[in-house]
């Protein structure tokens, strides 16, 4: 148990390590946009700064955090060594390796594609290539995490495989299919350009390719968040999880239904017909299924939890809750924020209102508010939560991390917000800067001024969760149980109100699962991706943007 | 037991029909609503007929057919294209036969490839891609100038790309890029001196990059000539011709629509900056300065 603690420390470390100067750049580039004065004033730099950010914040720190989270679930949710730790490590090590690479190769300005790469445009090769190894190095991940489930049913046939288990197994198997799409872009697509194979780059298939991963991945990183709710916050609350088979189900329609959807990122693109864009547009609405389904089993769950407590009335167990505890309020804050953006999500979801806001702020301050928001809060509730368990040592403090928690929640409403409404007013996202003596421009200054102060908010915010890690980790107190490092099987999950005896073999595993989320990406995407074969073979010349 | 086993397979077998047969029904019904019901609306015009709106559901528009009206013919503003083997050609240029054609240049270009004429732009240390392009252009009409339509057409492309080389080399010319990309002191965009603004900002209100990018100093894009230290009264003429279309060999027509919006006071202030650069970035000694 304590080499999976150091195993899941790692991961944590590099994620939250690479976290904080990541959101420092965020906040110098909100200070970029603005009217305000900001130190380095270059749109290169801003590039560079924006393709860092974007690739830190989601592939590095996801990536990692979920791997992390991963490890330290199998360890303590089946009770027993994770098998293959070995592997592990080496796949820490790719990641970690693939992470330097392509993080080096954006300071030095030779790779400022923004994380979505967009072709044409063409960048080092070791930054493609660093990429690769850290989604290549995680696949190590999710082979483990199926193996040792795997493993466990197979020695205990029959049982129900514990929900924490079966909720990051089910991530593991959305990473796998995620990272497809974004693995034959690169492979087929960009690295023959790259090593001068051709010239040549089909931006449409590249983007089509591009959008099979780019709304899949949100789910991807949104999971940890959803297993938490479900395994974590109930136990905090000092309750019990409504109903385990509603949280299997909610986690098995997340796998399926965030595959099939992401060409509503393309609904501008001149390749694709109404036809497709639709389709894939009445299966992103599908995942407000589990979405609600997790807003009302969460709601139940608490309380249960709120009245044991002794609250009463229609409202009362609201207030019985116990909100010092910082995952307890990590999660109120994170369902706030994904009411707020959830709706927000709707308007880019739908064909017809996307067209308002495509390509506008809203968008940016729309996946800011929800991963920024939504997801990443609940990463720091998990990271308190697990951080005594992992290093022995307790939480300095519970006050502190409640102090993080809030004003990561202002920072982030009022960052957003203004930059939502500056997106409904037209500004346009991905522009270094804007002139604001436009008359048109000038009317969302003072919302920019508001986005930057919320940026400000953000990034103490970041300073302070990473003083809280570094101080209970490495600062010994006096009342420390130095040595004495508490195994991470302490951690406990939280108790169906029905424990499940029995579950069907469909909520037990996902052989059922793949083959659906197969048939249906084949019939979501096969055309659309084979079309650029047939009938629509367009490409245009790579514009390397590391020519000088 | 065995009525137990029976039950759970049972179970099994429903959990897996009946998510089978959801899935293909809410398929069939998302197919068939965007297909025969979502594509056969338009805004431009009556609802299409079933088979129509398949087809444009598929992505298979009028748009991918030819056009059936009448098209303007095609003006093509060069003759090159910036093909890995155009520029591999330019790249093999021999500098030493360069120098032998550059005898017929040196009376107007300057014999060190330093313009002395107003009309006549300096040729040394401009970029070996621009001289070829513009010989070629000069070559086939697309950019007209009495003396040098008559006198690229007496050269091969093989003696362009010779020459190109010989003066990209000369030194003591136009300096390199530089990388500067902001003027010195204060943002881009904050700039009340036109030139500046336009150099380093350019108009995103009127759509106009900055011209620096191109031109340098901030950057450099292939077949733009670098354009610090060349004479103010040559670019000023230039950018008129382009905003007038008597000068129209540019590939994309970005300079021909760029200087179209450009007021005769900003291509004066834009002409005179570039040739009289401020004292920042690279500056070689014995280059040229604003007195010629």
């Amino acid at each position: 148990m304590f080499r999976a603690s150091r195993l899941a420390l790692a991961h944590y470390w590099v994620a939250f390590g690479l976290f904080l100067p990541a959101v420092v750049l965020g906040a110098w580039q909100m200070l970029m946009r603005s009217p305000l004065p900001a130190p380095l004033d270059d749109s290169n730099l801003y590039y560079a700064s924006v393709t860092l950010h974007g690739t830190v914040m989601a592939y590095v720190l996801t990536t990692f955090f979920v791997m992390g989270f991963g490890y330290a679930v199998t360890a303590t949710s089946l009770g027993r060594p994770i098998r293959g730790m070995g592997a592990a490590w080496i796949g820490f090590g790719i990641c970690l390796v693939g992470t330097l690479m392509a993080a080096a190769t954006i300071v030095a300005g030779r790779a400022s594609v923004l994380y979505t790469f967009y072709p044409p445009l063409l960048a080092s090769a070791w930054f493609y290539g660093g990429v690769f190894l850290l989604v290549g190095g995680s696949m190590i991940w999710v082979v483990l995490m199926i193996l040792n489930m795997s493993l466990w049913k197979r020695e205990h046939p029959g049982s129900p495989v514990p929900l924490a288990m079966f909720a990051i197994t089910a991530t593991a198997c959305l990473w796998a299919w995620t990272a497809s799409g974004v693995a034959v872009e690169l492979l087929g697509v960009i690295l023959p350009a790259v090593f001068g194979m051709t010239r040549q780059i089909d931006a449409g298939l590249a983007r089509t390719l591009f959008s099979v991963t780019l709304h899949a991945i949100v789910y991807f990183w949104l999971m940890p968040a959803y297993i938490a709710f479900y395994a974590l916050l109930p136990q905090v609350a000092g309750g019990r999880l409504y109903s385990d088979k509603m949280a299997r189900l909610v986690f098995i329609m997340f796998l399926v239904f965030s595959l099939p959807v992401g060409m509503h990122h393309l609904f501008a693109d001149p390749e694709h017909g109404v036809g497709f864009k639709f389709l894939q547009t009445v299966f992103t609405f599908f995942v407000v299924l589990p979405t609600l389904l997790t807003v009302f089993s969460i709601c139940a769950s608490l309380e249960i939890a709120g009245r044991a407590r002794g609250g009463r009335g229609l409202f009362g167990w609201i207030g019985a809750l116990p909100w010092r505890e910082p995952m307890m309020l990590a999660s109120g804050l994170s369902l706030l924020m994904l009411g707020l953006g959830g709706f927000g999500g709707l308007i880019n979801m739908s064909y017809a209102m996307n067209s308002m806001i495509h390509n506008t702020s809203w968008v940016t301050a729309h996946f800011h508010l929800i991963f920024g928001g939504t997801v990443v809060i609940m990463y720091f509730a998990i990271a308190y939560e697990m951080w005594p368990r992992l290093t022995g040592r307790p939480l300095r403090s519970k006050a502190l991390a409640r102090w993080q928690l809030w004003s990561w929640f202002w920072g982030m409403l009022i960052t957003t917000i203004p930059w939502h409404i500056a997106g409904l007013m037209g500004q346009p996202r991905r522009v270094a800067n804007f002139d604001y003596s436009i008359p048109d421009v000038a009317r969302t200054a003072v919302l920019v001024d508001v986005s930057v102060a919320g940026g400000v908010i953000l990034l103490c915010s970041a300073l302070l969760l990473i003083f809280i890690l570094v101080r209970s980790h490495f600062v010994a107190s006096s009342d420390a149980r130095v040595g004495d490092p508490a195994p991470i099987s302490a951690l406990g999950y939280a108790l169906a109100v029905y424990p499940p005896l029995r579950v069907p073999a469909a909520l037990n595993g996902f052989a059922l699962w793949n083959v659906i989320v197969l048939v249906l990406v084949v019939a979501a995407y096969g055309y659309p991706i084979g079309q650029f074969f047939f009938l629509k073979p367009h490409s245009a010349p790579a514009y390397d943007v590391t020519r000088e | 037991m065995t009525s137990h086993a029976n039950r759970v397979r049972g179970f099994a077998l429903g959990w897996s029909r009946n998510s089978w047969m959801l899935l293909v029904g809410l398929s069939v019904v998302a197919f068939g609503l965007g297909f025969l019901v979502v594509g056969r609306f338009r805004l431009d015009g009556p609802p299409l007929g079933t088979f129509a709106a398949f087809c444009r559901s598929l992505g298979l528009d009028a748009d991918l057919a030819p056009a059936g009206e009448p098209q303007p013919p095609l003006r093509t503003p060069s003759g090159v294209a910036w093909t890995a083997n155009t520029l591999d050609f330019i790249a093999a240029g021999d500098a030493t036969h360069g120098a032998f054609v550059a005898m017929n240049c040196g009376a107007c270009h300057g014999i060190d490839g330093i313009s002395h004429s107003a009309l006549v732009p300096t040729l040394a240390g401009l970029d070996a891609a621009v001289i070829y392009k513009q010989l070629a252009d000069y070559r086939s009409d697309k950019r007209l100038w009495g003396v040098m339509n008559a006198l690229a057409k007496a050269l091969s492309p093989q003696d362009a790309a010779d020459v190109a080389a010989h003066y990209a080399r000369l030194p003591g010319g136009l300096p390199a890029v530089t990388g500067l990309d902001r003027p010195a002191g204060g943002r881009s965009l904050r700039q009340t001196d036109p030139a500046l603004r336009l150099v380093f900002a350019g108009d995103p209100a009127r759509g106009i990059a900055p011209c620096g990018v191109c031109h340098g100093p901030s950057g450099y894009k292939i077949g733009a000539p670098a354009l610090w230290r060349q004479g103010a009264d040559y670019l000023e003429r230039q950018t008129a011709a382009f905003a007038t279309g008597a000068r129209a060999n540019d590939i994309d027509e970005q300079m021909r629509t760029i200087a179209a919006q450009l007021t005769p006071e900003e291509m004066l202030a834009v002409a005179v900056f570039y040739a009289t650069p401020p004292a920042v970035g690279a500056q070689r000694p014995g280059g040229l300065n604003s007195g010629f």
